[in-house]
C-alpha cells in the first residue's frame, strides 16, 4: 500500500503483451491466462450464434454491501458481448453459497437441463479451505463433476479460490487449486487460475487487497477477472482471429 | 541418515570402545542427522511464508517428499535413538516418564503458538473487512465463540496453520512408549504392526477430526506414525542390518533413477506450461500429503538411501564453517521450529502490510533464517553457561 505508487508505475511498465477489450489495469502477463484446452461446445455455439454461460459457485451470492454490486459473471457477459459481437451472449449465475463440490454436484444435472448452457464456469475450492476438507476427496469429486457436466454437453472451465493476502496465512488453498489443476489437465478443460493472477496484481501494485477495501476496487477487480476469463473463453474456443472483428 | 549410524545399539554406551566405527565425532553424534534436521527446519520456513520465491530452493519443488517428512524420519530416528537408551537402562517407567516430559514442552511450544496464531487472527478480523473477501472472511464466525474455541485448540481439534507438525508429534510422543519398548525388544515386529496400522488407516480413512467443521488433520498420525516408527526402527539396529541391501550398487541405482524420474515429474507439475506435455498415464501428481501416500514415502527413503551412501557421518563438510549455522538449528529443532512458525507468520504479516515484492520476499526469508540460526547459537551459548554437561536427553533430541 505504502509503495502501491511506485509499484503501478512499474506494473504499467512491465511488459503484459494483450488483447484488445482488456482494461490497462487489468494486465497480467500472458503466461498466466495460457491455455491449451478448448472449448468444443463453446466453440460451436459461438457459430450458431448464440452463447449461453452459467457460472457455478459456492461462494455467497450477496456481498456485504447488499448484493448492489456486480461481480464477475456480469463483467464476463459485458467482455463477451464485446469480443464475440455477431454472437448473442448470455451469463447467468448460480451462486450455491456455502456449498463444497460435492453438495453442487447433486445440484448439476438439474441446474444444466434448466439451463442448457454451453460452457460451465465452475468456482470452487474456498469453502473447502475454508473448512479444511481432505483435498485428495476435493480432487475426485471435482473430477467426477467436471466428467458430468461433460456428459451433459456443456464445456468446463474451471475457477480456483481467489487470492486473499489477509487470510492467506490462514487458509490455505495450495492443495485444492494442484488437484484443480490435475482435474483440468486431465480432464483437458481451462483452468483460470485467479489465485495466481491477483496476486499478480497485489505484488505489481495494481491493486492493493490488503487494505480495507471498498465497493469501487471491488467492482474494479471483478471487472478485470470478467475480462480476462472472456479472454480465455474467446481463446480457448480457438474463435478469437475469425469471431473477433 | 540410516545405515552408517550405526545402531548403537543393546549394549549401550559399550558400544562406544568395543565397536571402532561407531563413534567418529567426539561428541558421540551424527552430525547428518542435525544437518539435514536443520535444513528441513529452514525449508519449512520459507515454505511457510504464503507467496514466497525463495520457497523455490526448497525440496518440495524436486520430488515428491518435502522437509516435513525429513523432519518426522529423524525425529523418530533421535527419539528412539536417546530414550531407547533411557528405557534400555534405567527401564520402561522412567523411559516413558522422560518421553512425557517431553511430550508436555512440546505441548507448551504449541499453545505458545496458538496464543500468538489467535492474537494475529482478532487483528485481522477486526480490522480488514473488505468486501471482496467476505467469504474469506466469514471463517472468523468461530470467533463469536472464543471460550469454545479455546477449549478446542487446548484438546488440539482446532490447529492453527502451519503448526500442523507440533500437533502430530506430540500424539506421536505420546504413543510411542509402548512401541519403543515394543521395539527394543521385537523391532521387526513392531514395524509391521506400524506398517499394518498404516495401511488400515488407509483403507478404513482414520483420522483425528478438526473443530468446527471435522476437517482431517493435515498430518494423519495414523499414517504418519509409519515414517516415525522407520527412523525409530532405523536407528535400534535396523539400518545396521539393512547395511548390505543399502550398500548394493543396484540398489543405489534405482534409487537414483526413481528421484530423477520423481524431479522430472514434479518440475513439470509446478512448471505449468510444461505440465501440458505430460503424457496422461503420469499424472498421478497431487500426492496425498494427510496420508502420507506411497509414492512419497518411497521418495523420502530413496533419498535417505542416496544421502547415506554418499554422505558419510564424519564428512568434512558437516563441519565447514558454513555448514554451522544448519548444524545448530537443527541441534534445537523444537525452539528453531517454533520460532519458524512464529517468524514465518511475521514475515508475513511483514509482506503484506508493506511490501510483497520480490526484493522484500528475499529479505524477510534471510531474516528469519538469520534469527533462527541466531536463537539456536543463543540456546548453544545458555547450554555452555548453565554448565550442565551435554545431557543425553537434552533440547537437542527430537
Amino acid at each position: 500500500m505504502r509503495v502501491s505508487v511506485l509499484a503501478a508505475i512499474l506494473a504499467i511498465a512491465a511488459p503484459a503483451s494483450f488483447a484488445a477489450g482488456i482494461d490497462e489495469r487489468c494486465a497480467v502477463p500472458t503466461e498466466l491466462i495460457e491455455t491449451s484446452a478448448t472449448l468444443p461446445n463453446a466453440a460451436l455455439a459461438i457459430k450458431r450464434g448464440r452463447l449461453d454461460v452459467m457460472v457455478v459457485s459456492g461462494a455467497p451470492a450477496q456481498t456485504a454491501a447488499g448484493g448492489t454490486l456486480h461481480k464477475y459473471p456480469f463483467f464476463l457477459e459485458q467482455a463477451l458481448r464485446e469480443r464475440l459481437r455477431d454472437v448473442e451472449v448470455r451469463v447467468f449465475s448460480r451462486a450455491e453459497p456455502r456449498r463444497t463440490v460435492m453438495e453442487i454436484m447433486t445440484a448439476l444435472p438439474r441446474l444444466i437441463d434448466e439451463m442448457k448452457p454451453n460452457l460451465v464456469v465452475w468456482q470452487s475450492g474456498t469453502i473447502e479451505a475454508l473448512r479444511g476438507i481432505d483435498p485428495d476427496g476435493y480432487g475426485r469429486k471435482l473430477d467426477a463433476g467436471v466428467s458430468l457436466v461433460q456428459n451433459h454437453g456443456a464445456d468446463v472451465l474451471l475457477v480456483n479460490p481467489q487470492f486473499s493476502p489477509r487470510t492467506d496465512f490462514m487458509i490455505d488453498s495450495t492443495s485444492y487449486t494442484e488437484h484443480m489443476r490435475w482435474v483440468a489437465q486431465t480432464r483437458d478443460v481451462p483452468f483460470f487460475n485467479r489465485f495466481e493472477v491477483m496476486r499478480h496484481w497485489s505484488e505489481s501494485g495494481a491493486f492493493d487487497l490488503a487494505a480495507v477495501g471498498d465497493n469501487g476496487t471491488f467492482e474494479q477487480v471483478h471487472r478485470c477477472i470478467g475480462q480476462l476469463l472472456g479472454e480465455v473463453i474467446v481463446h480457448a474456443a480457438a474463435l478469437n482471429r475469425n469471431a473477433e472483428r | 541418515m540410516i545405515a552408517r549410524v550405526r545402531a548403537r545399539p543393546r549394549s549401550g554406551a559399550k558400544a562406544h570402545i568395543v565397536n571402532p566405527v561407531a563413534a567418529p565425532a567426539a561428541a558421540g553424534r551424527d552430525l547428518r542427522l542435525d544437518f539435514f534436521r536443520g535444513m528441513s527446519l529452514w525449508f519449512i520456513f520459507l515454505d511457510h511464508i504464503s507467496s514466497n520465491v525463495v520457497a523455490w530452493f526448497t525440496l518440495r519443488n524436486y520430488g515428491f517428499s518435502d522437509a516435513a517428512e525429513i523432519f518426522v524420519f529423524i525425529s523418530g530416528y533421535t527419539v528412539a535413538y536417546v530414550y531407547g537408551r533411557v528405557m534400555r537402562e534405567r527401564g520402561f517407567v522412567v523411559g516413558t516418564a522422560r518421553l512425557l516430559k517431553r511430550v508436555w514442552q512440546i505441548y507448551v511450544a504449541f499453545v505458545f503458538l496458538l496464543v500468538f496464531y489467535l492474537a494475529q487472527i482478532a487483528y485481522v478480523s477486526s480490522r480488514f473487512e473488505n468486501p471482496l473477501f467476505s467469504e474469506e472472511f466469514g471463517m472468523f464466525h468461530f470467533l463469536q465463540d472464543p471460550a469454545y474455541t479455546l477449549m478446542q485448540a487446548l484438546l488440539l481439534r482446532f490447529l492453527p496453520a502451519n503448526v500442523d507438525v507440533l500437533p502430530l508429534y506430540i500424539v506421536l510422543m505420546l504413543f510411542f512408549p509402548p512401541a519403543l519398548w515394543l521395539l527394543l525388544r521385537k523391532p521387526d515386529l513392531t514395524l509391521s504392526l506400524s506398517f499394518v496400522l498404516y495401511l488400515a488407516a488407509k483403507f478404513f480413512g482414520w483420522n483425528l477430526l478438526l473443530y468446527p467443521y471435522n476437517g482431517p488433520w493435515f498430518f494423519n498420525p495414523f499414517t504418519w506414525q509409519l515414517l516415525f516408527v522407520i527412523g525409530a526402527w532405523c536407528a535400534l539396529g535396523g539400518a545396521e542390518r539393512l547395511r548390505l541391501i543399502l550398500r548394493s550398487n543396484l540398489v543405489v541405482a534405482i534409487c537414483v533413477v526413481y528421484l530423477f524420474l520423481a524431479m522430472l515429474l514434479q518440475l513439470s507439475w509446478v512448471v505449468p506450461s510444461a505440465a501440458a506435455y505430460l503424457p496422461g498415464w503420469m499424472m498421478i501428481l497431487p500426492l496425498d500429503k494427510t496420508g502420507l501416500s506411497p509414492l512419497r514415502l518411497t521418495h523420502f527413503l530413496a533419498l535417505a538411501v542416496i544421502v547415506v551412501r554418499y554422505v558419510a557421518s564424519d564428512a568434512p563438510f558437516l563441519r565447514a564453517w558454513w555448514a554451522r549455522p544448519i548444524v545448530l538449528c537443527g541441534q534445537h529443532s523444537l525452539e528453531v521450529f517454533c520460532a519458524g512458525v512464529f517468524l514465518s507468520f511475521t514475515a508475513y504479516f511483514v509482506l503484506v502490510e508493506y511490501s510483497n515484492r520480490v526484493f522484500m520476499q528475499v529479505l524477510v526469508s534471510f531474516l528469519g533464517i538469520a534469527l533462527m540460526v541466531l536463537l539456536a547459537a543463543s540456546m548453544t551459548w545458555y547450554r555452555g553457561i548453565e554448565r550442565r554437561p551435554a545431557p543425553v536427553t537434552g533440547s537437542a533430541t527430537d
